[in-house]
């Protein structure tokens, strides 16, 4: 009935569509749906496409790969000396680090100009900016800065949308070549990490605690920050579902009693979805968050919820960076909370890392220009300090994050001014290698999210989701 | 007779007839917005219904047909038949269907049961009331939203910090009264009371009391006359109210998303990432109700009766004596009630901005200034970390204030555009009332006003987002979207005030050989002067903090509606609160400024 009901509705709307007249498909200009590295999903610029094949702004940026940061700030100030650049991104930190830019280019030329303008578009509207932007000969935005890797990789480079520039100089500082990377670039880095509210007496030192029975995790709803899923989705790769298996085999009896039963129903699930050996332990995991946790707007309120003496027992999962803001007062501290995986015995995985990606646009109107700024925004300290400032997010590129932890000191960030006493414990960031190791920050891979975004995910959409209300 | 002399008689003839037609201005205005509201309407609604059946790259529809481009009806058969049909659209159009019926009725008993007392009883302290008890309209909806989270939530029940509830009394209130249908029922339903309020209240002041009286001296029980006479009544009053609030409920985003309840719309916003053709039929859903919302008002409206008895000549106004005590009993309890939905919600956005971090009430605990701060008002500075989430304060941040210029421009483009259209189109449907085009004229004009803000909002995206145009955060695209979707404010004004005029007037203007600019800017116009000015205003007002129909068209930043959401979003409630204080004061200074120069105001407009 409800099919014949779809094909009905179907039928009757068939008119409008042929008044429609001429369709518009995405331009797949781009060839530049090749293979890709395991972290960050596929190349356009990099890998096997020929060079006949490639566009315009492929390239440019084929040439702009094998220039220094000089060089290119010096091609950019030929191409938009007195023009307006828009970019578009999720981080509304581009809007802080263009004037550092055009103040770069300016020691170089001081007679240099450039008007700008930054979006921050919401509710994921960026990916459907992108792509009708795409549309046009020459389009609006010169590059983006975006999160959320399944998506890039199957909306926009598998569509030939965006185009992944290496500036050489980030590359050497990795020890690689533009040739020989894979994956997209990331200019940093965040991490979504377990907190909790310690006015209690309840402790959390392992990662199942934060599923079990009765516990509702403070999280941003996986429908409003898409990103939320990957993490959802990564949990279920062979490496990730070992580090939840390992984790629950460290649980005493009793609580292992306790989950049991779901790892045990979901054996049949894992298999089905194609998962590794340690699938169950995984979807289990997923289970019990999805049908658990307290959906929230965003990580702000979440923090705000937390720090307060009134959360009593309350934890979550947000960006470590919402931690910089909270001000002191009778009744919230940055003492009433605690950073999970920082307590000695913690055992599982300590929270989420995701990626800001750079991207060049493929009908840039000023694509010489682009690579120069993510040039200067993924090798030099200046141009990440709109980012550098804060706790939980990682330069990519090794030695400007080494310069940045000198600026900042953020490892010892929450430490008095004597250096010695220790003033706001869950304020020391252990920084990038100790998360991504003893941290067991679990890494966002675009390419394995879009694998499973249909098999997992949409497992996932059929669990029922906790409701407070 | 010669048959050429015939042929070039009826040519004649008919030039005649044309020249004699588009002689009449009426006739090229209805003409002209004819043309240019079908392509405004049906384009958008065209372009979603197309984006129903294309294949997105990566998403479900891409998936399922393992194409990248083209054309299918997978989205159809998979959103009403696969497994989560139940989560992904029969629940959220219950719940949505629920929304729009419960706001109606709170909006209908509150403001109507209001416009009964300040009109028909000798209730104490009326002017007062009847001014404060408009203000939840002229704040965003999802404001009241922020405030009832921030009143009732508490650790114990919502899982979040305590409210002022919670944290000063210790009363933790249940989570159907926090969260979900009630909440958002009763927070839209005081949104838009007011639409009843004024619509209900126009017609009780009016009201020819004869009819009452002699049902009194005929004794017939007091029920009995309430049942028979007064609530038929203000039967037009109600539809029209349930006309305007249900599309309105329906489409509305922010309450539903910050009280936690699924709808159409905040599951447009979920779906629109993977399921892209599928959140589009959601938005036709949305459509179809409106659609069936104007046909059912068209049905009303023929068999709706006469009440020729309403005629206002009589002046008859019979007030009920609530008594010495009642009358200031019953004051006091709604001075109570409007303090919670108009004045605490003010006092409590200028509190805010004061505290050290968000929802921080420390200072009311302990009585210490130290735990209050103005820095959200003065830092003018975002570069040291001094607890601004990297914003300067409200008076130094730029994307505010530009903001807030953006919104004072889209809302002055919009007022004057729909004010002057759809004024113009009331005048011409006036004059052609048999006219079936200028009855289509009208519907099509009122049409965008009854489908839900939200597709609105994502038809225009679509139409104006391919590799001609591409009008994606522009005011452009604000401007042409606020316009159409609020002409229907200024031509319902229009149209009532202009069928009160009578012909003659304009007749002996043409006998004199005026001509039609003159006869509008000199006669009509002024004549009607208030009725018009208040078509001009309510768009404008409405624009001003306008979310569901702008949130999909531009980035938030651009206007002061979505940079107060993203606030709110974020949990910076200090920057929302002030942002809402600066709308208030905006609207309110506009409302004086506009009602002392042309005596017209808010409260006259709604509706016609």
């Amino acid at each position: 009935m409800k099919r014949f009901l779809a094909l009905l509705l179907a039928a009757s709307m068939s008119l409008a569509l042929v008044a429609c007249g001429g369709t518009k498909t995405p331009s797949s200009s781009g060839s530049s749906a090749s293979s890709g590295g395991s972290s960050g999903g596929s190349s356009a610029s990099s890998g096997s496409t020929t060079p006949e094949n490639l566009t315009e702004t492929q390239k440019i940026i084929q040439q702009a790969q094998t220039m220094t940061l000089e060089e290119l700030a010096q091609k950019a100030i030929e191409e938009s000396n007195g023009k307006t650049f828009y970019g578009v991104g999720n981080s509304s930190r581009g809007k802080s680090a263009l004037p550092l830019f055009i103040e770069y280019l300016q020691t170089i030329d001081p007679n240099y100009n450039m008007e700008f303008d930054w979006q921050q578009p919401k509710n994921n509207k960026i990916f459907d900016q992108l792509t009708a932007d795409s549309l046009k000969d020459t389009g609006t935005f010169a590059m983006t800065l975006i999160q959320d890797g399944n998506q890039i990789e199957s909306k926009m480079v598998q569509t030939g949308i965006l185009d992944t520039f290496i500036p050489k100089d980030w590359a050497d500082a990795n020890g690689t070549t533009a040739e020989e990377y894979e994956g997209y670039l990331p200019l940093q880095t965040l991490n979504k990490i377990f907190m909790y509210n310690n006015t209690g007496s309840k402790t959390y030192d392992n990662c199942w605690d934060f599923v079990a029975e009765g516990e509702h995790a403070l999280f941003m709803d996986i429908d409003s920050e898409i990103v939320g899923k990957n993490f959802l989705y990564m949990l279920t790769r062979d490496d990730y579902a070992a580090w939840l298996k390992e984790a629950f085999e460290a649980l005493p009896a009793e609580e292992q009693a306790y989950f049991q039963p779901t790892i045990t129903a979901m054996e049949s699930e894992a298999a089905d979805l194609g998962l590794g050996a340690d699938g169950a332990y995984a979807l289990a995991w997923i289970k019990l968050w999805v049908e658990s946790y307290n959906a929230q707007t965003d990580d702000g309120p979440i923090c705000n919820t937390l720090v307060d003496k009134s959360a009593t027992d309350q934890f979550g999962l947000l960006v470590y960076s919402k931690l910089r803001s909270v001000e002191e007062s009778a009744s919230v501290s940055k003492n009433n909370i605690t950073v999970a995986a920082y307590n000695d015995g913690y055992t599982g995985i300590g929270g989420f890392g995701y990626c800001h990606y750079l991207f060049v646009t493929d009908n840039s109107p000023l694509p010489w220009t682009a690579c120069a700024f993510i040039a200067y925004m993924t090798c030099t300290a200046d141009g990440f300090s709109a980012w550098g400032k804060d706790i939980g997010g990682y330069s990519s590129n090794p030695a400007v994050a080494a310069e940045n932890e000198e600026i900042y000191h953020h490892q010892t960030g929450g430490m008095a001014e004597d250096g010695t006493t220790v003033e706001f414990a869950a304020l020391n960031d252990a920084g990038y290698d100790w998360w991504t190791t003893d941290g067991k920050l679990v890494l966002e891979d675009p390419q394995y999210c879009a694998s499973v975004s249909f098999s997992v995910g949409s497992w996932i959409e059929m669990l029922t989701k906790y409701s407070a209300g | 007779m010669d048959p050429t002399t015939i042929r070039v008689n009826t040519a004649a003839i008919r030039r005649n007839k044309i020249k004699t037609y588009f002689s009449k201005p009426h006739n090229v205005i209805l003409l002209l917005m004819g043309i240019v509201l079908t392509f405004s309407t049906v384009a958008p609604i065209i372009a979603i219904v197309e984006d129903t059946f294309k294949i997105h790259p990566g998403t479900i529809d891409a998936h399922l047909t393992g194409q990248s481009s083209g054309y299918t009806i997978v989205n159809y058969v998979d959103l009403f038949t696969s497994r989560m049909a139940k989560t992904n659209l029969w629940t959220p159009l219950l719940n949505t269907v629920l929304l729009a019926v419960g706001t109606c009725v709170v909006a209908i008993l509150f403001g109507g049961l209001f416009a009964f007392l300040i009109t028909r009883t000798n209730l104490a302290w009326r002017k007062y009331l009847s001014s404060i008890f408009i203000f939840p309209y002229i704040m965003p909806q999802w404001t009241l939203a922020v405030v009832w989270q921030n009143m009732f939530n508490s650790n114990a029940v919502t899982g979040t910090s305590n409210g002022l509830l919670a944290a000063t009394l210790g009363i933790n209130m249940p989570i159907w009264w926090c969260k979900g249908l009630f909440p958002s029922l009763v927070v839209l339903g005081l949104h838009y009371a007011p639409f009843a309020y004024i619509l209900i209240g126009g017609i009780f002041r009016n009201m020819d009391a004869n009819l009452e009286e002699a049902a009194t001296i005929l004794d017939t029980p007091k029920w009995k006359i309430m049942c028979r006479i007064t609530l038929p009544m203000v039967k037009p009053a109600i539809l029209s109210t349930i006309l305007l609030v249900f599309g309105s409920a329906m489409g509305s985003y922010p309450v539903p998303h910050y009280l936690g309840l699924t709808t159409l719309a905040t599951k447009y916003i979920s779906m629109n990432s993977k399921y892209t053709g599928e959140a589009s039929i959601l938005a036709i859903i949305m459509m179809v109700f409106g659609v069936a919302i104007m046909f059912l008002n068209q049905l009303s409206l023929q068999s709706r009766k006469g009440y020729t008895t309403v005629t206002g000549k009589s002046g008859q106004i019979s007030k009920i004596n609530l008594g010495r005590v009642g009358k200031y009993v019953i004051a006091l309890v709604l001075v109570v009630v409007t303090f919670f939905t108009s004045i605490f919600p003010i006092v409590s956005f200028a509190f805010e901005t004061f505290l050290p971090n968000p929802g921080d009430y420390s200072f009311l605990y302990t009585g210490d200034p130290d735990n209050l701060t103005t820095k959200w008002w003065t830092t003018d500075e975002n570069v040291t970390e001094n607890g601004m989430y990297g914003q300067k304060g409200i008076l130094h941040n730029e994307t505010i204030w530009n903001a807030f210029k953006g919104t004072i421009w889209v809302s002055v483009c919009c007022s004057l555009l729909a004010g002057t259209i759809g004024t113009l189109i009331g005048y011409a449907v006036s004059k052609n009332r048999r006219s079936k085009w200028a009855n289509y004229v009208n519907s099509v004009a009122f049409l965008p006003y009854l489908m839900p803000s939200i597709a609105v909002g994502v038809a225009f995206f679509i139409l104006f987002s391919n590799e001609h145009v591409n009008l994606f955060n522009t005011y452009t695209i604000l401007i042409i979207v606020g316009t159409i979707k609020y002409i229907p404010f200024a031509s319902r004004s229009s149209l009532n005030s202009m069928l009160q005029l009578s012909g003659e007037i304009e007749e002996a203007a043409i006998i004199q050989n005026i001509p039609w600019i003159k006869r509008m800017t000199r006669i009509i116009i002024p004549i009607q002067k208030s009725s018009i000015i208040s078509g001009y205003l309510l768009p404008f007002m409405t624009c001003l903090r306008e979310l569901s129909l702008f949130m999909l068209l531009c980035v938030q930043g651009f206007i002061l509606a979505t940079t107060l959401d993203y606030f709110d979003e974020m949990g910076l409630y200090a920057f929302s609160s002030g942002i809402n204080l600066i709308l208030i004061i905006t609207i309110l200074v506009c409302n004086t400024l506009v009602n002392k120069v042309t005596g017209a105001s808010l409260d006259k407009g709604i509706g016609g």
